[in-house]
């Protein structure tokens, strides 16, 4: 196939048989006869240097693909690595000063050349390189410093250490804080200084008793409080019905005096549950770690306010190893907190998974539906082509067009209208006239469906018509033929088609922003409360955490490990769902092949 | 399939003489349920294509009502008692208008419904001090819902009709209305009638203005209030300053008016000139005198008034022409002054009444039977009629919902106005406007503004140039290494290969676009914006790398060059690639500090920085998030989407044809290019129209890589807005139903539009190329 390598010497037959291509043949005719050195001496094919031309074209496009997903593999990995934490000094005689001090604690997230614009102009004349290069620290500390990241020039540093008792804690509150340690102040009044032996193995009790009394109180507030409160927000919404009726029958007065009896109950059950989490968020403020920050500054905090600490100077490989793989599953597991910088992102690949999922199950009986019908049912002619023309269009319209659809559709005219009819005591907070997972997931069903109508019309053309005929000769109904001949044929294809729509779907955020997306939900679309799954609730999903944290948090900067860290996981899922179509494909080929004749 | 539909039939109907053998026989539950499929997935299937296809309907039904005019339909009618009225007006509902006579007393009409049993009917209201003197002249300010009156003995008063809404127990609203007025304070001369007042209230200065005829020789005068806060309220209003404006009158003065804000007043003369004084606080100084109707043959201006937002006015000279002049800071005088910028169409006579809409730009003109509601800012006549009685009074209802009309017969007409989207229009949408404070007409998209007077500007221009300028960058990207690499795919590179080429470049095509806008603007843009100098270098250096590169490597011995074996040259270019993109890197620097440099302003030094280089060179701006950036990463979701469909069709070429070629002795390069490029073309263009319409409709790259700013300029190192990013950011601020939404839904209509075009040439161009293969096969 890619055979030609040396062109014949030309001859005179040769100039005949290809006067056809004029262009060639005074190509030909311009190779110099002294290159020449024999019947078969190899001669330079014409164009070569314009194959490597096009050869760069796929080394970059390769190289392209390959660096970001090294890129987004490297900084999404590396934020669970466990770094060390240096103490730097500066130079006496350099006026970089740190809060008045001459130290800085913190990780070298970065070295780089220091902006222009930025530079004095003995900096640009210094003949050292170092004096025009920066490095920016991770401090933590925002409630001390105000700020988790500074700059310093790197010319500037006499001295960097690593001191072993400094500990790194991740807190609930401002971030990570990195210090050194002083004593641990017990509720009792007892003191444990940091130099005892005692010091580090009480801390690890207290800080495990800390976050398993954090998980009690969760449960007592998400769970069995926030049972209550939908309870009541239900009874509230009839007592509202019944105030607004002007005259009550008997019966509405009876109905009435029990919504009100409910709500008492419901009251008296609360007060204990509130008064427990109370107690032990008391519990949780009784031991106080005090510590002091590099700028000497001797501060404190309650243990309750620990998620977890490690003394980064002091990991071996194995203890990093297990604290990185832990951190992964406390990333992927956990709650945000701290408006998303902090925490897990449990709820936004639950949200993802369950919008995903919805989509599925709408999107997949309606574009099989439709596509047998096109291929199987609907008399070929002009009418069939153009609407196989538009449907394949339709999946190159841009997604946003959907979203817009939905918000009008779905959202304002569906929604709106389902208010009216069954929540209108709710009115005028809307229930299912606003964006909800519901209606993020019709708009997505809507915007793939094209995909699996295509896949699926590809899969049903391939299976040959042979079968088909075979099938009806033996007596078999046109729908039995499909059901037990055509269907299970060309499953891997529609397969593939609804593999291929989830991974859209889950990528897709542009429609999303208007059809039900938040940047914090206070709910699980599916939990544990009647009715189980709330379709009408605001959803979190990975795509549109990307957005947010990167785009709408405060501090942009704190946020993108976080941010890389999703993205790694969005491009995981996505990837792993595109894969999951190609092994597919292929596993339900061979499974088949044998099947079909 | 076609043609199987009797088969059924056969089986159930062409019952044969004798009887069936049982093993024939079809049970009814298989019949039934084959039927019931049948219909099922024909009913099925059609609806899901209609219901899909109802999305192209429902954004149509959407934007329809942005093209309609308004609506105006009269809904009832109510005798007043004959009075010489000279002017209306009325609360923000038109539920309890009122009619001025000429000596200064206020007649309310109750409209709620007369005759029941709440009727106020009809009742007078006059100021307290009427009964001191008499008024000469009466002028309303619709807006503030003020009166100015100026007396026959020279004083003035300023009267606030304040109209209050109550809800009564009985139900519904009912408006109640008071006066408050201020005590009479001397203007001019005194004891002489006022012959025309103009007042401006911005709160912290008033202006109020007057003419007087003393001897026959008009004198204009011109105080200036002051009004003491105290801690018990506003304390006594007084006179601060008094001018003489006198030498300014070259002639009887035609109108004179005073903006809100208190700061100019404009003098017309009956010759048709206007007279701009401008007024700092202290002194007026008279900065432009200009004619509006210098062109016509009576240049005397009938009528003129401010707009709403007092920044314009409405005039009309004594043969009905219709213009507006509007002030805006000239650049070259470095003021603000006013000019022409707009001509309505003519009426058939000068107007006899005109009064500003008070939530837009709108104004209801007209005289004799013919009334005309006129949009300012497109020129556009919303509605006109003549109407079947002549016309006294007219008043355009302050929520933009009523139109009421006085008649020669004392009948107040009510009439209902609908029009929810007066400034839409094809020209709001794709026209020039000069809009108010503007020097000149231009395509502008400012959906929100601070103050309630903002006018929206909804041009959707620079919304498609923004959405064509980041296509092009993508595609001059995207386009040539998308085709190149599908070339070398398909013709050269060695199948064992091609089988994981292939699927890693589709998976470029799954990368979510947020991520990539999130690498964009995060990461990728602050070091381009940092190192352009190094990023055009390197992309030069490349190319041309990849071209010496090849030329050398043609003329290495044969020994050595034919070592590696064709199809395997880009792995041999991967290390060459490298090399040259960090040697370029790090020149990069080198040529800035050679090339761009200049020199700061404020230390004078030399600065080697392109980022300051390219907008004092140029005059265009340099943003971090531009256009450049935006292109290099959309190339990242198009070039698979273009590689793959172009890679195909190249790969489907028949082997025939580059059989033939090679046998006859065309080397492979020849071949792909004189023989399978031509045969794909087609294919390749459809690939190319599908990249397209990919990078047109693309969304949150755009939104996170770009500073979402409509421009209308196309340079590389600015950002730009898209219609799909306008839609994603804006959508969720629009009212429902408002004009802004139905104008997002406009840009969502023409997105479609585009993408649809675009994706349908791709499809029919693909089934073309299907069809010519076939034929060769």
């Amino acid at each position: 196939m890619f055979g030609v390598q040396y062109s014949v010497t030309p001859t005179t037959e040769h100039r005949t048989l290809n006067t056809e291509y004029g262009l060639m043949s005074t190509v030909l005719k311009q190779e110099k006869p002294s290159s020449l050195k024999g019947e078969n001496t190899p001669v330079k094919p014409v164009g070569e240097t314009y194959v490597w031309v096009t050869a760069m074209g796929l080394a970059i496009g390769l190289a392209m693909i390959l660096f970001l997903l090294a890129l987004i593999l490297y900084n999404g990995i590396g934020v669970f690595w466990p770094r060390h934490v240096a103490l730097i000094e500066f130079a006496e005689e350099s006026d970089t000063r740190f809060h008045g001090g001459t130290r800085a604690l913190g990780v070298v997230v970065l070295e780089q050349e220091r902006d222009v614009r930025d530079l004095t102009p003995e900096q640009i004349a210094s003949p050292h390189a170092v004096d025009r290069r920066e490095k920016q620290l991770f401090m933590g500390n925002r409630d001390a410093f105000g700020q988790a990241f500074a700059f310093f020039g790197a010319g500037d540093i006499a001295n960097i250490t690593y001191p072993r008792h400094v500990i790194r804690a991740e807190r609930m509150e401002w971030g990570d804080a990195i210090f050194f340690p002083l004593r641990i102040e017990r509720g009792d009044g007892r003191t444990v200084s940091a130099d005892d032996p005692e010091f580090e193995p009480l801390l690890r009790r207290l800080t495990d008793e800390a976050v398993a009394r954090r998980k009690e109180i969760n449960r007592i507030e998400r769970f069995q409080i926030g049972r209550i409160n939908l309870q009541m927000r239900d009874l509230e919404l009839e007592d509202r019905f019944f105030q607004r009726i002007e005259t009550l029958t008997e019966g509405d007065e009876q109905a009435w005096a029990r919504v009100r009896e409910r709500i008492e109950v419901l009251q008296a059950q609360y007060d204990p549950l509130a008064e427990r989490a109370g107690a032990l968020r008391e519990r949780q403020r009784a031991d106080t770690l005090v510590y002091e920050v590099v700028t000497g500054q001797e501060r404190q905090m309650p243990i309750g306010e620990l998620v977890g600490y490690y003394y980064p100077n002091q990991l071996s490989v194995i203890g990093k190893t297990r604290l990185f793989f832990a951190q992964i599953w406390h990333f992927l597991s956990g709650h945000p907190r701290e408006a998303n910088t902090e925490g897990g992102i449990f709820p936004a690949i639950f949200g993802t998974f369950v919008m995903t999922l919805i989509m599925s199950i709408a999107v997949m009986p309606f574009g099989v539906m439709a596509a047998i019908y096109l291929r199987e049912y609907a008399r070929q002619g002009p009418f069939v082509r153009s609407v196989r023309i538009a449907i394949n269009n339709l999946a190159g319209v841009p997604s946003i067009v959907f979203g817009i659809f939905g918000l009008g559709f779905f959202v304002y005219f569906v929604g709106g209208s389902i208010d009216r009819m069954f929540y209108d005591n709710a009115l005028p907070t809307p229930t299912f006239g606003t964006g909800g997972i519901l209606w993020a997931s019709l708009t997505l069903a809507l915007m793939t469906v094209p995909v699996v109508i295509v896949a699926t019309e590809e899969a049903l053309a391939a299976v040959s018509r042979g079968v088909r005929e075979g099938s009806l000769a033996c007596g078999a109904s046109k729908w039995q033929t499909i059901q037990h001949l055509v269907l299970p044929a060309s499953a891997p294809g529609i397969l593939t088609g609804l593999v291929l729509a989830m991974a859209r779907g889950a990528g897709e955020v542009a429609p999303l922003m208007l059809v039900g997306v938040v940047a914090l939900a206070p709910n699980l679309p599916i939990d544990g409360m009647f009715p189980f799954i709330h379709l009408e609730r605001k959803f979190m999903h990975l795509g549109f955490h990307i957005y947010d944290l990167g785009f709408q948090s405060p501090d942009s900067e704190a946020a993108k490990p976080m941010v890389f860290a999703t993205t790694l996981v969005l491009i995981l899922v996505v990837v792993v769902l595109n894969l999951a179509a190609i092994m597919i494909r292929n596993h339900l080929k061979k499974k088949y092949a044998a099947g079909t004749f | 399939m076609e043609g199987t539909e009797g088969w059924v039939d056969i089986s159930v109907n062409g019952t044969p003489s004798k009887p069936l053998p049982e093993r024939f026989v079809v049970a009814p539950a298989t019949l039934w349920f084959d039927r019931f499929m049948n219909h099922f997935i024909k009913v099925g299937g059609l609806s899901i294509i209609v219901a899909v296809s109802l999305i192209f309907f429902f954004i149509l039904l959407q934007i329809l009502p942005l093209f309609r005019g308004a609506r105006v339909q009269e809904y009832g009618s109510l005798p007043v008692p004959p009075g010489d009225y000279v002017l209306m007006g009325t609360d923000e509902w038109s539920e309890l208008p009122f009619l001025l006579d000429t000596a200064g007393s206020l007649h309310f009409v109750d409209t709620v419904e007369p005759d029941g049993p709440h009727d106020r009917g009809h009742f007078v209201r006059a100021p307290a001090f009427l009964e001191e003197v008499e008024a000469a002249v009466v002028r309303y300010n619709e807006y503030q819902a003020r009166l100015a009156y100026g007396t026959v003995d020279g004083r003035f008063a300023i009267v606030d009709v304040k109209y209050r809404p109550t809800f009564p127990d009985r139900g519904g609203r009912e408006v109640l209305v008071n006066l408050e007025e201020t005590p009479l304070l001397s203007i001019g001369r005194e004891g002489v009638a006022l012959d025309m007042i103009a007042y401006g209230d911005s709160g912290a200065r008033k202006l109020a203005a007057a003419v007087q005829q003393v001897d026959g020789r008009y004198e204009l005068h011109v105080v200036s209030l002051a009004q003491r806060r105290t801690l018990l309220g506003p304390g006594e209003l007084r006179v601060d300053q008094a001018y003489d404006l006198t030498d300014y009158l070259d002639g009887e003065p035609a109108h004179v008016v005073i903006p809100s804000d208190a700061d100019a007043l404009l003098i017309a003369m009956q010759d048709g000139r206007v007279r701009y004084l401008h007024y700092d606080g202290r002194v007026f100084t008279e900065r432009q005198v200009f004619q509006p109707f210098a062109d016509l043959a009576n240049s005397r201006i009938a009528s003129m008034d401010f707009l709403l937002g007092d920044v314009s006015i409405v005039m009309t000279s004594v043969s009905g022409e219709n213009r507006m002049y509007s002030i805006y800071r000239d650049p070259d005088k470095d003021m603000r002054i006013w000019g022409h910028t707009k001509t309505f169409a003519s009426m058939d006579h000068a107007a006899a009444f005109y009064s500003a809409g008070m939530r837009n730009k709108s104004f209801l003109i007209g005289s004799g039977r013919f009334a005309s509601l006129r949009y300012a800012t497109t020129k556009q006549i919303r509605w006109e009629d003549e109407l079947p009685f002549d016309i006294r009074l007219a008043l355009l209802g302050p929520r933009y919902d009523r139109l009421l009309f006085l008649d020669a017969e004392d009948t107040l007409h009510f009439y209902d106005l609908r029009d929810p989207h007066p400034q839409a229009g094809w020209k709001t949408y794709f026209a020039k406007i000069q809009y108010e404070g503007q020097a000149e007409a231009s395509y502008a998209w400012q959906s929100t503004g601070g103050r309630d007077d903002f006018e929206r500007k909804l041009s959707l221009v620079p919304l498609i140039i923004g959405t064509l300028k980041g296509t092009f960058y993508a595609m001059f990207f995207a386009l040539p290494i998308a085709l190149m690499a599908a070339l070398y795919t398909s013709q050269f590179l060695k199948p064992e290969i091609k089988r994981f080429v292939k699927p890693t470049m589709e998976i470029m095509a799954s990368l979510p676009s947020v991520v990539l806008g999130f690498l964009a603007a995060l990461w990728l843009a602050p070091i381009v914006s940092n190192a352009v100098p190094s990023v055009i270098l390197a992309v030069v250096g490349v190319t041309v790398s990849a071209y010496t590169f090849g030329y050398v490597w043609g003329h290495l011995p044969p020994h050595i060059r034919l070592r590696l074996k064709p199809g395997y040259e880009f792995i041999v270019f991967v290390p060459v690639m490298c090399l040259a993109a960090y040697a370029c890197w790090t020149l990069g620097p080198v040529m800035e500090r050679t090339f761009f440099l200049v020199t700061d302003p404020s230390t004078g030094l030399q600065v080697a920085d392109f980022r300051l280089w390219f907008p004092t060179v140029t005059g265009l701006g340099f943003e971090q998030r531009n256009a450049f950036v935006v292109g290099f990463v959309m190339g990242f979701a198009v070039i698979p989407i273009i590689f793959t469909i172009s890679e195909d069709a190249l790969s489907n070429v028949p082997d025939a044809f580059r059989s033939g070629s090679l046998a006859l002795g065309a080397s492979r390069w020849q071949t792909a290019v004189n023989i399978v490029l031509p045969t794909a073309s087609a294919g390749i263009f459809s690939a190319i129209m599908i990249g397209l319409g990919r990078a047109v409709g693309e969304t949150m790259i755009v939104v996170m890589a770009t500073g979402n700013t409509p421009v209308t300029e196309l340079n590389p190192f600015t950002g730009m807005r898209t219609l799909s990013a306008n839609i994603a950011v804006e959508l969720p601020e629009a009212p429902y139903l408002g004009t802004l939404y139905r104008t997002l839904f406009l840009g969502a209509f023409v997105l479609f539009l585009m993408t649809f075009i675009v994706n349908t040439v791709a499809e029919i161009l693909r089934q073309h190329l299907r069809e010519k293969y076939r034929a060769v096969e």
